[in-house]
């Protein structure tokens, strides 16, 4: 709208102009004449009581206007600025005058046009406006209240830093920096979202993530258009590659070690502002798998850890139609004074194993969720009645058989051990096509269902790299740091499958580059001394 | 587009095939638990009319404690019942019981088979030949004998296990040698060994209680599939030499004015077979380790040579007793303790063309040298008996 006949006229003088999102604004020019730039951000900004247009003159009598988001900048260093301007630096009224020399404020740009005028206003910047100048200055000055930096709760550790990232993507960006001090850190900035406008940062480790990726994770994300984007979910589901699959193909962590850690491994980090989740690409079933502190903590200790919950994915996967498969078709399997006790547990239940099952599996679900959903007071309560109702009671009535109960309670401990509640959630998912399998054909028909769950694992690919490796495709170099842990000196180089640039991870090229370049420096200078000795 | 129709249309296919094909399978072999009648254990007797009647020991798992609500509606303290039937083939036996019973017979859980004498004297095969057909059996179950009826081992009621047929399990692998239907088919099958079973009988407790429990009572040999002899449970301690794993037994020998109680822990023979001028001879080396919990003799174990004393005097038990099984097989011309087997192995030509079919008339005319070593490898916590005087 009006974008055709901005360069002869600006279309912002006519008073033409609707409410529209900033995207539109692109290359609307800010006008010279004050009045008629203030006069269009009225009515833009029309009924918004949060937008702050302050008129004020600078020293030398020119007219001019800050502009900003009431609650989103630092009152007090604002009115520092302002004092700069118009009490104290007596000079000119061009405004590139003013950033260089009157503006005592360390986050200074100059804006041509509206669009990145707002979109710094909106962001908590203040916007400096002067008369007869076609360009605004944004002051950073932001002051909006943030949540203070905690420990993360969705991934405790024992050992490890305490430390998660906020909703604030600077905080969380400086957190990353804070754990890798090189230039060779690398933060894309990209905005998606046309009534967000949120920051997005692409990070990742120039010289060890592979290019190509880092441009198709830039590139997916640029194509993105909508509305607003709330929470790295939005980002996740649209990038990944196959969004019907219950298998999460980006994984997240709201810990700042698990986000460096993915980059020196290659990977790259997508944060989002106003989450404190951040993704991590391109994600393979296995790192769901694994917790930060596997690494912190002694590899003998990983590894039994890694095995045992590869263990309890099993269990959490298969248990409840291995049970309904075993005592519905194969009681051969059981022993003899077992199945005699699940007999006569059975005894009195009216229902078939499938539907016993669904009950519990159901019903546990939803304990689940009322846990989660509840008010933190009221979930005591919960877990009384639960334990209560569907343990006990649903027992003694003869609803639910004990053994039963022990199955459904096994099978939910064991979905706890996997450390990424969204790969928990996958398994916790694709259990109930399975006891289906278990109650049609037996353990015929869980194998039938594992071969279909196994074939569509390995057929997914998250950014090009496939979902199960580095298992599959077998990657024998990997594997170290996959089933087991190896200790850290054995760890020498990074995982071959994300294509990245420089390999060696520990006693790298680095320090025999280092020590070669030492050698050859010497040589030189006794070279030199023997030439000079002559 | 046009691509994806075309995966769309196969797609659709292979839904319809896959949906029939789960359709069309009549195998629909879904059972509850609580619709089962886990047997676990049978009988098989021989009528006097010719008939074979097949008794089962069925759990009454309502009644069994356990963390049931109501239900299960079964009165007084048994917690399993007995039922048996009599028809032309087991399987109509067992069908005549099925026919009385709300739950589906289920064989895969038995524990014991039990013969009944009369059976075992007109031969066994004919019957074994479901038990070892029939898919859900087990071989791995055990096989037992009776004097009496069978179904009398069955309607036994022992105090510290639920049923009888799981005493009898226990009982056989503690305590005699193990036979499972395995180990019945491949004795009966094999020229040159013939099959022995354990004897059980129902016995009553001492006071006598309400109650029966069951006594194994020695072992029964047979030839071929036909009863000849039981022999009490000292009679036939011989044949455990002869197995691939010996079980443990216990013997009480005479010596020194007194008696000696010996826990025979391992045990091994080496069988060598010999020609000797045209006959047929076997070296036998037994070897034998012994704990001796007990000593109620004037041996003095202070001095060592009172070892050397014991293990002579066991050695020449075993030999007793192994000289005593092989004569009686000698007498009956049957083969327990494999001897054709191992005469085979060592002359495989000599044994297909010559001595394989008449082998059990050949059995009367061998020899055989047993060559006994015993160790008493362990005297228990004292030398001499702490209620002794000192001297």
């Amino acid at each position: 709208m009006g974008k055709s006949n901005s360069q002869q006229e600006n279309p912002i003088t006519g008073g033409s102009f609707d409410v529209c999102d900033l995207v539109e604004l692109e290359g609307i020019p800010i006008a010279s004449e004050l009045n008629d730039n203030i006069g269009f951000l009225e009515q833009m900004f029309s009924e918004s009581s949060d937008f702050v247009i302050r008129r004020f003159q600078l020293k030398n009598s020119v007219n001019a206007a800050a502009i900003f988001v009431d609650g989103l900048i630092s009152t007090n260093e604002v009115n520092e600025a302002l004092k700069t301007l118009m009490v104290l630096e007596d000079g000119s009224d061009r405004i590139e005058v003013i950033e260089e020399v009157l503006l005592p404020v360390s986050q200074i740009t100059r804006v041509q046009d509206y669009k990145g005028l707002l979109q710094g206003v909106l962001s908590g910047d203040t916007g400096i406006l002067v008369e007869g100048n076609q360009e605004a200055l944004t002051l950073g000055i932001r002051g909006a209240d943030t949540r203070s930096v905690n420990e993360p709760e969705g991934e405790a550790v024992v050992r490890g830093p305490r430390e998660g990232f906020i909703e604030n993507i600077r905080t969380n960006t400086s957190m990353l920096r804070r754990k890798l001090k090189t230039p060779r850190l690398k933060m894309k900035s990209l905005i998606v979202g046309r009534k967000s406008n949120t920051n997005i940062v692409v990070a990742f480790l120039d010289g060890v993530a592979n290019p190509q990726l880092v441009d198709e994770v830039t590139q997916r994300i640029s194509q993105i258009e909508i509305d607003a984007v709330l929470e790295s979910g939005y980002i996740e589901s649209l990038i990944q590659d196959s969004e019907y699959s219950p298998f999460p193909q980006v994984m997240y962590s709201e810990r700042p070690d698990t986000v460096a850690a993915a980059l020196l491994e290659g990977r790259v980090a997508i944060f989002v502002d106003g989450t404190p989740m951040v993704l991590l690409v391109p994600t393979t079933f296995w790192m769901m798998l694994q917790a930060s502190e596997d690494y912190y903590e002694r590899f003998q200790m990983a590894t039994f850890l890694r095995l045992l919950r590869y263990l309890f994915l099993a269990i959490s996967l298969v248990t409840p139609a291995l049970y309904v498969a075993v005592t519905t078709y194969h009681q051969q399997m059981i022993p003899t004074t077992l199945l005699l006790s699940i007999a006569a547990a059975r005894e009195a239940i009216p229902f078939p194993a499938i539907v016993e099952v669904l009950i519990m599996e159901v019903a546990f679900e939803a304990l689940r969720e009322a846990g989660i959903r509840l008010p933190k007071t009221v979930g005591q309560a919960v877990s009384i009645l639960g334990a209560l109702v569907v343990g006990q009671a649903a027992v003694q009535a003869g609803i639910v058989s004990a053994p039963m109960v022990i199955v459904v309670s096994i099978t939910g401990i064991a979905s706890f051990t996997v450390p990424h509640f969204n790969a928990a959630i996958a398994i916790r998912l694709i259990r109930f096509p399975l006891m289906f399998a278990a109650a049609f054909l037996g353990i015929y028909g869980i194998l039938v269902g594992l071969l279909i769950i196994v074939g569509h694992m390995a057929s997914l690919r998250s950014f090009g790299v496939p979902y199960l490796s580095p298992l599959a495709p077998m990657s024998v170099g990997d594997l170290k740091d996959t089933l087991i842990r190896a200790p850290w000196s054995e760890m020498e180089h990074r995982p071959t499958s994300l294509g990245v640039k420089n390999a060696r991870r520990i006693n790298g090229e680095f320090v025999s580059n280092y020590h070669r370049a030492v050698k050859v420096a010497q040589e030189r200078k006794e070279k030199e001394r023997g030439r000079s000795d002559e | 587009m046009n691509n994806r129709g075309k995966w769309r249309g196969l797609t659709r296919l292979w839904i319809c095939v896959a949906s029939t094909s789960v359709l069309l399978s009549g195998c629909w072999d879904r059972r509850e638990v609580n619709d089962i009648a886990f047997i676990i254990a049978m009988s098989v007797d021989k009528e006097e009319d010719g008939k074979y009647r097949l008794g089962v020991q069925v759990p009454l798992v309502g009644s069994m404690g356990a963390f049931s609500g109501g239900g299960g509606g079964t009165s007084g303290t048994k917690n399993y019942y007995v039922d048996s039937a009599v028809g032309k083939t087991l399987r109509e036996a067992q069908a005549i019981l099925q026919s009385r019973m709300a739950r589906i017979h289920y064989f895969a859980h038995y524990r014991v088979v039990v013969i009944g004498g009369g059976l075992a004297k007109s031969g066994i095969s004919k019957p074994f030949d479901i038990i070892t057909r029939f898919p859900e059996n087990r071989l791995t179950s055990f096989v037992v004998m009776t004097e009496g009826k069978g179904i009398e081992l069955l309607e036994a009621q022992p105090q510290l296990e639920r049923f009888s047929g799981e005493a009898l399990r226990e009982l056989v692998k503690a305590f005699t040698i193990p036979v499972s239907i395995k180990d019945v088919a491949q004795m009966i099958s094999t020229p040159g060994i013939d099959m022995f079973v354990p004897v059980f009988k129902p016995a009553d407790t001492q006071p006598k209680g309400n109650r029966k429990e069951v006594e194994a009572m020695g072992l029964a040999a047979f030839r071929g599939d036909k009863l000849v002899k039981v022999y009490k449970r000292s009679d036939a301690a011989g044949i455990r030499w002869f197995q691939r794993y010996f079980t443990p037994l216990s013997l009480v020998v005479p010596i020194e004015k007194g008696w000696i109680s010996a826990e025979f822990l391992k045990g091994h023979a080496s069988v060598k077979p010999v020609m000797k001028q045209g006959r047929i001879h076997f070296d036998i080396h037994l070897y034998s380790s012994v704990f001796m919990p007990e000593n109620m003799s004037q041996l003095d174990f202070n001095n060592y040579k009172a070892i050397n004393e014991l293990e002579k005097r066991l050695s020449e038990e075993v030999t007793n007793k192994v000289t005593f099984i092989l004569n009686e097989s000698k007498k009956h011309r049957m083969d327990p303790t494999g001897l054709g087997a191992a005469f085979a192995k060592r002359y495989p030509k000599l044994w297909e063309n010559k001595y394989k079919k008449n082998w059990r008339k050949e059995l009367s005319h061998i020899t055989f040298r047993i060559h006994s070593k015993v160790e008493v490898t362990n005297i228990g916590q004292i030398t001499n008996s702490l209620m002794k005087e000192g001297q």
